[in-house]
């Protein structure tokens, strides 16, 4: 047993896990029931389980919790508490982005980690290698471009 | 959508309903029911909720699964009933197949493309039936005649003398109206035919949707499984604990393993693979590519292969100057569901004995989950009132949520421990364990001139879903996208020989003219292209017989998204199928890779009466998306059993990077049809056979066997 003190969501947490390797994935979704992130692939591919670690973009399912102390996790369900990220959801909802929607959290976060960075719409909207089975590739790239107020 | 869980207790003591009585009243016409009396006692069997903030809610059976059905079909109710957008909802309807399965079919699953084409009557009828009660209704509240009463958008009604009044302000008279002899359809087009935005993206940008993965309850556990490496092995005998593990529990064709998290669970899953003992299959060649390649060869060259249907039967392959004999090849593909398999089972039991299974999961296929709960030993007895369904959002379905092996495993591990189990599978679980889109050959032999093919035999030799399902003596979904073609062809001959294999199959999106379509349209094209014809001048005159056809391929000729691609990287198909009509043109270049890419898209669709163009426009470009990947780099072969495939490291799909611009042009239906076609899987067949013909004009190289790059990896750019 490790206990791990990690922010989330802006918010002091401390972790009970008998694993230290766990990922930060399945502490997320089973210890803490926050959903929104996905598993997809469990090998850093899909990009479903995108989160941010110290504003980092990272795939949760290859994070261990352990890496994780001391460290500041942003996940989906906070991406509305930054002005970007608000913007960022309005525009998908605005192109009606996903269809299943189970890799849009990832997507989402992936977006947003890169926009928050710098990085240009251009660049954001062409550089994303998540996966999303649906094909709505067309629609995240119209709505990243379409962002107001974002170079 | 909503929680269904939490509304139901909310609903029934304080807010008024359409159901009860007058759910016997909403039920589609054509189906011919009546509600029983179990359906009126609980309010099950209604399709539409009337709620006290005068919400409407669509209960339908239909999956959501990404395709938007629960949003297209709440636009059909809310046209009927003049709804403001903002007020609509949809839900998934429990497990009542009488009620909620396809009016078509009786049974309650998504698949087929079937949904909106079969509901759209029904629920039309249905919703006009509740507008007409609900005028009814309003007559008994507040006075007048119902003629007196009219519909106002927003869900309200409107008296000359009473004033507007809203839904949920009548409901306590619906249960004394009574259904109209006959109805009149709104037919305002207000909502159907407008791109309203979907009703269940919010939870999908921020979280809040709950896939079946997501399902959390109060002392439940986690599990994961291992297959045989071997697909089809079962198990001999297995540890019965592992390090870690609350459980290890032997599934018959699996172990599962249940633990305090799903990692945990996998991880142990995984090691233990190797200390169980595996009772392999008898027949290995019957699970080698390879080896079911070359009987397939075997069965194209024999002149009466065993087991043979024929089902156009006049063919000769036909005279004139162009001649073709050639083989096309497309292979076992997996459907890589973003969205693992997975299911949550609870367990309860009344003195020792199982009174009650509930569920919840993914599913495409709701019809078939009370007989898997029935099959599992100690369960047999157990009445449909004591299973409960969930159907929670599907994160992806393609065809492979129909099937039942995950439903299955998850009951028996819920039994095995006792408690609530989430069932999870591990993505290279869930590549390896796959019900494959058969393998198939398709051999075309034709002739014809200038003027068209002047006869076609056809054969398809491939791994037959429903031989292997035992449930039906001749397989047209086979040779769906060669029979009945839209050309006139004056003489055909479309045969099918059963290939035996053992290698589980399943539906794949699109089915049949996944490959048959590519087969087919190339070997038009190939002829065109040795004739000297344009590929859809070609096409057109042989499309003598059928006016929505020759429109979708001249518009797509005379579009200047299609007179901008270059002819030398073009691609031309075409597709009748779904009871839809798709043209597709694509461009391609080579990547830094030298490998194909498709740098632009221009679908025409028509598909029939449009429900939504938005949702038409999305299917069209995931169906892209999927004829891409699908074509280019992905079959899962076998060797002596064992799937060549991994994970998403040797399934290679697309990513943004890789999308190209996509247009879509959609027709007005033909009015005097009046009915939706699917939209679903028309997007898919013509990808495959457009690639074909833009590299043959580009490169000189006819591709006739799929993929085009075998072994592409997501990491090789």
């Amino acid at each position: 047993m490790a206990q791990i003190s990690f922010k989330l969501n802006g918010v002091a947490r401390t972790v009970t896990v008998d694993n230290i390797e766990t990922p930060l994935l399945w502490v997320l979704r089973d210890l803490l029931g926050l959903t929104g992130t996905k598993y997809g692939c469990g090998v850093e591919i899909c990009g479903a389980c995108t989160v941010l670690v110290n504003g980092q973009p990272e795939k949760s399912c290859d994070e261990s919790i352990g890496e994780v102390a001391g460290k500041s996790v942003m996940t989906i369900e906070a991406l509305n508490s930054d002005p970007l990220g608000a913007k960022l959801q309005a525009a998908w909802l605005q192109h009606q982005v996903p269809q299943c929607g189970f890799c849009q959290s990832g997507m989402l976060m992936a977006a947003y980690g890169r926009l928050k960075a710098g990085e240009s719409r251009a660049s954001t909207a062409s550089g994303l290698s998540n996966i999303c089975q649906c094909g709505t590739f067309q629609r995240v790239k119209e709505a990243i471009l379409s962002l107001p107020g974002v170079a | 959508m909503r929680d269904t869980a939490q509304d139901d207790s909310l609903v029934l003591d304080r807010r008024s309903f359409i159901g009860g009585a007058a759910a016997a009243f909403l039920m589609p016409v054509s189906l011919g029911l009546t509600a029983s009396p179990a359906a009126a006692a609980t309010g099950v069997g209604a399709y539409i909720r009337i709620d006290a903030d005068n919400t409407v809610t669509l209960i339908t059976g239909q999956t959501e699964m990404g395709q938007g059905i629960g949003s297209g079909l709440a636009q059909i109710m809310a046209e009927e009933l003049m709804l403001d957008w903002a007020q609509v909802r949809f839900e998934h309807a429990p497990v009542n197949p009488a009620v909620y399965g396809l009016p078509g079919w009786g049974l309650q699953l998504t698949g087929g493309s079937t949904s909106t084409m079969m509901w759209y009557t029904p629920l039309r009828t249905a919703s006009a039936k509740a507008a007409w009660r609900l005028r009814a209704a309003a007559a008994l509240t507040f006075g007048g005649t119902q003629a007196q009463w009219s519909l106002v958008v927003g869900g309200k009604l409107r008296h000359a003398t009473y004033g507007e009044k809203t839904f949920a302000s009548v409901l306590g008279k619906i249960a004394s109206t009574s259904d109209p002899a006959s109805v009149s359809f709104a037919g305002t087009k207000r909502i159907v035919g407008q791109g309203v935005r979907r009703l269940d993206l919010a939870g999908k940008v921020n979280g809040t949707a709950k896939f079946g993965t997501d399902v959390m309850l109060p002392g439940m556990v986690f599990a994961s499984v291992v297959h045989c490496p071997t697909i089809t092995g079962t198990v001999k005998s297995c540890p019965t604990s592992a390090a870690g593990a609350l459980a290890v529990v032997n599934l018959g064709n699996a172990v599962g393993v249940v633990a305090s998290n799903t990692w945990a669970a996998m991880r142990i899953a995984n090691s233990l693979q190797s200390k169980v003992t595996w009772t392999l299959p008898a027949d290995l060649s019957l699970l080698d590519s390879a080896a079911l390649a070359s009987k397939a060869q075997a069965l194209q060259a024999a002149a009466k292969p065993a087991n043979l249907q024929v089902f156009e039967t006049a063919g000769t392959p036909g005279a004139g100057t162009g001649k073709l004999d050639a083989i096309y090849k497309t292979p076992f593909l997996a459907h890589a569901c973003m969205e693992v398999l997975n299911a949550t089972v609870q367990v309860t039991k009344t003195n020792g004995v199982v009174s009650k299974v509930e569920l919840w999961l993914p599913t495409q296929g709701q019809s078939f989950i009370a007989a898997t709960v029935r099959s599992v030993a100690g369960l047999a007895n157990l009445t449909d009132a004591q299973i409960k369904v969930n159907s929670m959002l599907c994160g992806g379905g393609f065809g492979r949520k129909i099937e039942q092996d995950y439903v299955l495993q998850a009951v028996k591990l819920a039994v095995a421990v006792g408690k609530p189990v989430k069932l999870t599978w591990s993505r290279p679980q869930d590549f390896k364990n796959d019900k494959y889109r058969p393998y198939a050959s398709m051999r075309v032999r034709m002739g014809g001139d200038a003027n068209g093919i002047t006869g076609l035999v056809y054969r398809n030799v491939s791994a037959s879903i429903t031989f292997q399902q035992g449930t039906n003596p001749e397989d047209t979904g086979a040779v769906a996208g060669a029979v009945k073609l839209p050309y006139a062809i004056p003489n055909r001959r479309i045969e099918f020989a059963p290939l035996p294999t053992a290698i589980p199959l399943g539906y794949w999106r699109s089915v049949g003219e996944s490959y048959n379509t590519f087969a087919v349209e190339s070997a038009i094209d190939e002829l065109a292209m040795a004739l000297g014809q344009d590929p859809i001048a070609y096409r057109l005159r042989m499309l003598t017989a059928d006016a929505r056809a020759t429109k979708a391929l001249q518009t797509l000729k005379n579009s200047p998204n299609y007179t901008a691609m270059p002819t030398m990287r073009r691609g031309v198909a075409f597709l009748r199928g779904f009871n839809s009509y798709v043209a597709l043109a694509l461009e391609i270049a080579l990547d830094s890779a030298s490998r194909i890419k498709v740098t632009k898209a221009h679908y025409v669709v028509d598909c029939g009466v449009v429900i939504n163009p938005n949702a038409v426009e999305a299917q069209m470009q995931g169906g892209l998306v999927h004829g891409i990947y699908s074509a280019l780099y992905n079959r899962v072969s076998f060797v002596n059993g064992v799937p060549q495939v991994q994970n998403f490291s040797n399934y290679r799909v697309l990513t943004p990077r890789d999308m190209p611009k996509v247009t879509v042009d959609i027709l007005q239906g033909d009015p005097a049809t009046a009915m939706p076609g699917g939209i679903g899987e028309a997007g898919v067949p013509c990808v495959a056979p457009a690639l074909a013909a833009a590299w043959h004009r580009m490169s000189g190289t006819r591709v006739r066997e799929l993929p085009f790059h075998p072994g592409a990896t997501m990491s090789d750019d």
